[in-house]
């Protein structure tokens, strides 16, 4: 990795010299293109999403960039002014555009790629359309160079300075936390929803910065043609960035770079002498997809193996900043009133009417299609609420957002357990740590990787092998899986935590080892804990107080040794002691 | 008062030719998640398949069998080769296919040239309809749509693969546990939506330009509507095609043809950003 | 040339670079002449590369036969343009400062026209062949194809005259040459005694055309300017027929050529005419002469001849007689000595003014899927493309 890192601007630079300049013009226009697809890494390679109209951000860079150059007097202070507004500008209509689409879906399908793929459609009609502004089909053309910068010499050092800062840029996002929270996004957006995390907008911020990488590229774009024409926003120039990406390697930062360059060459080499030179580069382009997911520069720089998914053999820092413990500003109450639930015709809740508070173990019990989970559900805005409220500390919450009731000190964990598989023990804590915790500027800050907590420690003495972070999560047993997820839902410090059968799956030491750091951990930290249990054995060892639920309503409230002696719990599970 | 039939009538075969052209990619994409690219282009193996019927002098309905095997055959071989091997990495199939379909232009431009073809009509002429005249074959083929999907529906609900492919759909693994074989399933499945595309081109080919690029024409508007329509009914797929048609009508008649084109692409992202399961769910 | 030796040569060209390049090349004066011949293999277009390669490679031999331009044997290099501008860029940039290229020969959309003569400057010959919508003014930069004047400032007077065409109807797709050829148009058809009915631009996309009949048959058009281009032109015209609407009204097109009439098909041609500066069948010797040529040198199957791939052999002719009458390849030199050159080709004889060429302009009908001329306008003016 150092060596490609002293070895390739050497190369880079001495382009020009070795080859010719007009070499180092062709090169340079793919190191453009490069750029842009570093964007895509962030999003694509990272994050998950894939953009498909990354040519409007280039294109309008390039329109941009093209129209200063025009109009002012080139002088040193338009040109910092343009490759400011070339970034800026695309990347608030990426935010924009990101902010409105991720915050109402959740997940990476394709409907997001779509709309971009719209928009770049859009944009390129309405390039051509607006012909007064643009030129329309035959382009802005006559742009000049960059003051005291020959277009055809100068510009390529001037575009490979613009590719290192890119590089950087991308490595460092990618680097931080930031970059973490992206990976984990990819992996399992829900669950860092669950960590308080609006994972819309980290979405969206990626696609913001992969927006202003394209728009920066576009803007030398401009002066490097002294042309711009529709097709810079189209859809066929957004669909070949991807291609590009995806042969070069759409987890590695240099990839895409690669990949433009070796396809540009490729191309630009057959298809003066050969017709059928389009069969060659998606052959090319197929086998990869089909063969090497991960990119050529995959198959070359064996070894930086999974870097992309966030899982990496680095040596961790050491935790050294010390977190001051949550505290907890009053007494936890949480009320349900009235609560219905309906999936299609079948109702799960049917006026669920609850009171919990103070700290201490609360377990829910029922028989299977009680509406348990769906109760948790409910609360935690991952089912829709007909009708009745929630309140919790006595502020309805009814409906609100995953990601905001997380926000509230409302803690999960799932049945199935639901950790970061491809992220390493560590970097799962990481997240956790984060939770509820990190500043929008701590996410770009390497100095949260070293944050710690008593909790934290606490948690190590309790499950050693969180003391061995550099383990993938996704390799670990169920039941450490179960612990895991256990510990992590812990670490925020939520002032109401919920568990759904934390013991589902784990072998009989395994589940008398949870039920003593349950107990141990509600002992140390006086917190509300709800566990969903079916089995009595957990229930009888742990439980403060015992809800009932049957039919989505509730059937029964109070101590264990209440339930007990309640006849109507008595007729309910006559079936079976379960 | 004319004017209005004959808008009626247009709609009527946007709705038609779209619902027809939309149908097997709705089913690729709807049942196995794959987003063909190359849709266009078994249109296009589909419209060849009538030239080549055309060009050897014989009766023009054997372009219907001809281009039933060649997509067929082709559209089972690409699965084989190629679509088994990405069923989940759904964006990889995107890519694949638009490489597919790169390769697929670039067959047809070896095998038949670059220029254009040229379709006889096979019903030529207008009729007079509700007091206008319209092209006959459009009205044949208002006819053969209906008749084809009406086939279709009924066989889909009643049929035993209708009901095999909602089980794959709904649980893969419960499917393959109780005995049904989705390997094969899942390749019929692309071989019969790769095949209705080839009728498409079929029944479309005396109306359109033919030439190695026209798959593209159809391609990006299909997933439009296949958005707002909603994957996974009949009924969704010809809403959808009504709405984008429509709308491209009407604004078009209105206004003019970029006007429709702008119009088109804005009611499928706010369709992509607020109902992006289709225009029939309650999200 | 393989990558290794192309390093080397552009070494040894580094290290001579400045010292004597100049003075070596006149001394050499068989060295080949190199011309750039930039056609789209791909894309779109790529449809007329076969053809413009063709006719290319046609006048090369001829003139070549015949001793060649200043005693040089033309040597062409083509480069696939068919791409976005920034592609064809590159490709112009390498051939120029790569292979030392003196002289180019452009049939490209105008974009790439745009490029070009931002990239070269004046800096060295480049003609540009195909039909287009004119007002391309930059030094250094001959245009010989057929401007919106030419096709049409005869034309339409004919049409109003002889066809009884007033009402016409423009469709185009929605960029340049269109917009300005139907703006040309509206100044003849007011001229002429007729009026415009309807004008609409359709996105290049636009597959679907039957909002343009209905409002076609509604405004009760008798002629129809088609400005549509390619794949949209084929649809449309097919379209336009099953509605029922030849009989009714005449279409007269200025890009309508062999090709784009074979997809159009024998059927729904009739009433369509085309106006152009070449067709594969016009009827002159010197036109029938290079139709038998081409068909003997590539066979009976080879691309068809049409106005844009034949620009290319007039392209060539043209930069003989560029360099014939200044004696050199100096771009400067050629630009003062450009105005009043003239040549014979397939099309007729052609006068250099401005940067343009005044010539015949043929209409011909469309008869099955064949053209045939119908009425040839001698000596056509390009049009004022320098105000």
């Amino acid at each position: 990795m150092l060596r490609t890192a002293l070895f390739l601007p050497v190369v880079l630079l001495a382009v020009p010299f070795v080859w010719d300049f007009f070499v180092a013009y062709e090169l340079g226009l793919y190191l453009l293109y490069g750029i842009v697809g570093q964007g895509l890494v962030i999003c694509w390679g990272r994050a998950g999403f894939l953009p498909l109209g990354q040519a409007l951000f280039f294109g309008t860079g390039a329109y941009l960039s093209g129209y200063i150059l025009t109009s002012f007097e080139a002088s040193w202070i338009a040109v910092g002014l343009l490759l400011v507004i070339a970034g800026l500008v695309p990347a608030l209509i990426a935010g924009l555009v990101g902010a409105m689409v991720f915050n109402r879906q959740i997940g990476s399908g394709p409907y997001f790629s779509l709309i971009t793929l719209a928009l770049a459609m859009l944009g390129f009609q309405l390039a051509n359309s607006a012909d007064q502004i643009t030129g329309g089909f035959n382009g802005m053309t006559g742009i000049p160079g960059l003051p005291g910068v020959d277009s055809y010499e100068g510009l390529y050092f001037v575009i490979l300075a613009a590719l290192a800062v890119s590089t950087l840029i991308v490595t460092y996002v990618l680097k931080a936390p930031f970059g973490q929270l992206l990976a984990a996004v990819a992996q399992n957006e829900e669950r860092l929803q669950f960590f308080g995390f609006r994972t819309g907008t980290l979405k969206a911020l990626a696609f913001a910065i992969s927006a202003a990488l394209a728009g920066f590229a576009g803007a030398l774009y401009a002066p490097h043609q002294g042309i711009v024409t529709p097709q810079a926003v189209g859809f066929l120039l957004s669909a070949e960035l991807v291609i590009w990406t995806a042969v070069g390697g759409r987890n590695k930062v240099l990839g895409p770079v690669f990949g433009a360059v070796f396809i540009g060459f490729l191309a630009a080499g057959l298809r003066d002498i050969f017709r059928f030179w389009e069969v060659v580069v998606a052959i090319v382009f197929v086998v990869v997809v089909l063969r090497f997911p991960e990119g050529l520069s995959g198959l070359i720089l064996a070894g930086g193996r999974r870097i992309a998914l966030g899982f990496s053999d680095r040596a961790r820092p050491v935790r050294d900043i010390e977190l001051a413990a949550v505290r907890q500003e009053s007494e936890a109450a949480l009320r349900y009133d009235g609560i219905g639930v309906k999936i299609g015709a079948v109702t799960i809740l049917d006026g669920l009417s609850l009171d919990i508070s103070g700290g201490g173990i609360h377990c829910i019990i029922g028989p299977n299609g009680a509406g348990k989970t769906s109760a948790f559900n409910a609360l935690t805005g991952k089912l829709p609420v007909a009708e009745g409220t929630i309140a919790w500390q006595g502020e309805t919450i009814t409906g609100e957002r995953a990601y905001r009731v997380a926000a509230r000190g409302i803690g999960r964990k799932f049945q199935v357990p639901s950790v970061f598989p491809e992220l390493s023990v560590g970097q799962n804590i990481d997240i956790a740590l984060w939770a509820n915790r990190m500043s929008h500027a701590e996410m770009f800050s390497m100095r949260s990787y070293r944050w710690r907590s008593a909790l934290l420690a606490h948690l190590e003495k309790l499950f050693p092998f969180l003391g061995r972070p550099n383990i993938r999560a996704g390799d670990l047993s169920l039941g450490q899986r179960q612990m895991l997820e256990f510990a992590l839902s812990n670490l925020p410090e939520p002032a109401l935590l919920l568990l759904d059968e934390p013991c589902a799956g784990l072998s009989a030491i395994e589940t008398s080892e949870m039920i003593e750091a349950i107990a141990d951990l509600s002992r140390t930290y006086n917190r509300m804990l709800v566990i969903i249990e079916h089995d009595m054995q957990v229930v009888e060892k742990l439980s403060d107080h015992v809800i009932v639920l049957h039919q989505g309503r509730l059937l029964a409230n109070g101590s264990l040794a209440e339930i007990k002696q309640n006849t109507e719990v008595q007729a309910v599970y006559a079936g079976g002691a379960k | 008062m004319e004017i209005v039939t004959v808008y009626g009538l247009n709609l009527l075969y946007t709705v038609a030719t779209l619902g027809l052209i939309v149908l097997g990619l709705a089913v690729v994409f709807g049942l196995l998640g794959v987003m063909n690219m190359a849709h266009g282009e078994f249109v296009m193996l589909g419209a060849y398949s009538a030239l080549i019927v055309q060009n050897q002098g014989l009766p023009i309905l054997l372009a219907i069998p001809l281009a039933l095997l060649v997509c067929g055959l082709f559209g089972w071989l690409v699965e084989w080769l190629m679509i088994r091997h990405l069923y989940s990495r759904p964006f990889d199939t995107l890519l694949a296919t638009w490489g597919l379909a790169i390769l697929m232009r670039k067959a047809i431009e070896g095998l038949f040239g670059r220029g254009y073809q040229s379709i006889d009509q096979t019903v030529p002429g207008t009729v007079h309809l509700l007091g206008v005249d319209y092209p006959a074959y459009r009205i044949v083929l208002f006819g053969v749509i209906a008749v084809l999907f009406a086939v279709l529906f009924g066989w889909y609900q009643r049929s035993n693969t209708g009901a095999r492919i909602k089980a794959m759909v709904s649980n893969l693994e419960l499917a393959a546990a109780v005995g049904i074989d989705t390997v094969l399933l899942a390749r019929m499945t692309f071989v019969f939506g790769v095949c209705t595309a080839g009728l498409a081109g079929v029944l479309l080919a005396p109306l359109v330009r033919i030439e190695p690029f026209m798959g593209l024409d159809y391609l990006l508007s299909s997933f439009f509507i296949l958005v707002v329509g909603g994957l996974g009914s009949l009924e969704g797929l010809l809403i959808g095609s009504g709405i984008i048609g429509g709308t491209d009508i009407v604004v078009s008649a209105i206004s003019d043809k970029t006007a429709g084109y702008l119009s088109v692409l804005t009611i499928s992202i706010l369709f992509l950003w607020l109902k992006p399961d289709g225009i029939f769910s309650r999200r | 040339m393989n990558r290794r030796e192309f390093v080397k040569t552009s070494l040894l060209g580094a290290a001579l670079a400045g010292v004597a390049v100049a003075p070596l090349r006149t001394a050499i004066a068989a060295e080949p002449l190199k011309v750039g011949v930039l056609i789209p293999l791909s894309g779109p277009a790529g449809l007329f590369g076969p053809s413009s390669q063709n006719c290319a490679m046609l006048a090369a031999k001829e003139i070549n036969a015949n001793g060649g331009v200043l005693g040089r044997q033309i040597e062409l290099q083509f480069a696939d343009v068919g791409g976005p501008p920034a592609d064809a860029t590159r490709a112009a940039l390498k051939l120029w400062k790569g292979e030392k290229t003196e002289a180019f020969i452009g049939m490209h959309d105008s974009a790439v026209r745009g490029a070009l003569t931002n990239l070269f400057k004046g800096q060295v010959p480049y003609i540009y062949t195909p039909v287009y919508e004119g007002g391309e003014c930059s030094t250094g930069t001959y245009v010989l194809g057929e401007t919106p004047n030419q096709q049409l400032e005869p034309v339409i007077p004919w049409m109003a005259s002889e066809k009884g065409a007033d009402k016409w109807y423009l469709i185009g797709n929605d960029y340049n040459w269109p917009r300005d050829t139907n703006a040309a148009a509206k100044g003849y058809i007011s001229s002429s005694g007729g009026s415009v009915v309807g004008e609409e631009y359709l996105p290049f996309t636009a597959d679907n055309f039957d909002s343009n009949l209905a409002k076609i048959k509604d405004t009760g058009a008798n002629a129809v300017l088609i400005t549509l281009v390619g794949g949209a032109s084929v649809g449309f015209n097919r379209a336009f027929a099953s509605f029922g609407l030849s009989a009714g009204a005449l279409r007269l097109g200025t890009l309508i050529e062999e090709n784009t009439l074979m997809g159009i098909g024998a059927e729904n041609s009739a009433n369509l005419y085309s106006s152009a500066g070449y067709f594969g069948n016009i009827e002159s010797p010197a036109a029938k002469a290079f139709a038998d040529a081409y068909k003997a040198e590539f066979g009976a199957d080879a691309a068809l001849l049409n106005a844009l791939g034949e620009s290319c052999y007039e392209g060539v002719k043209l930069l003989k007689a560029l360099a014939d009458k200044t004696g050199s390849l100096d771009a400067a030199a050629m630009d003062a000595a450009a105005d009043g050159v003239s040549y014979d080709g397939p099309r007729g004889k052609a006068t250099m003014s401005a940067r343009h060429v005044s010539r015949d302009i043929f209409l011909a009908e469309a008869n099955g899927n064949q053209f045939k001329v119908i009425k040839t306008f001698e000596n056509v003016g390009a049009g004022n493309n320098c105000g």
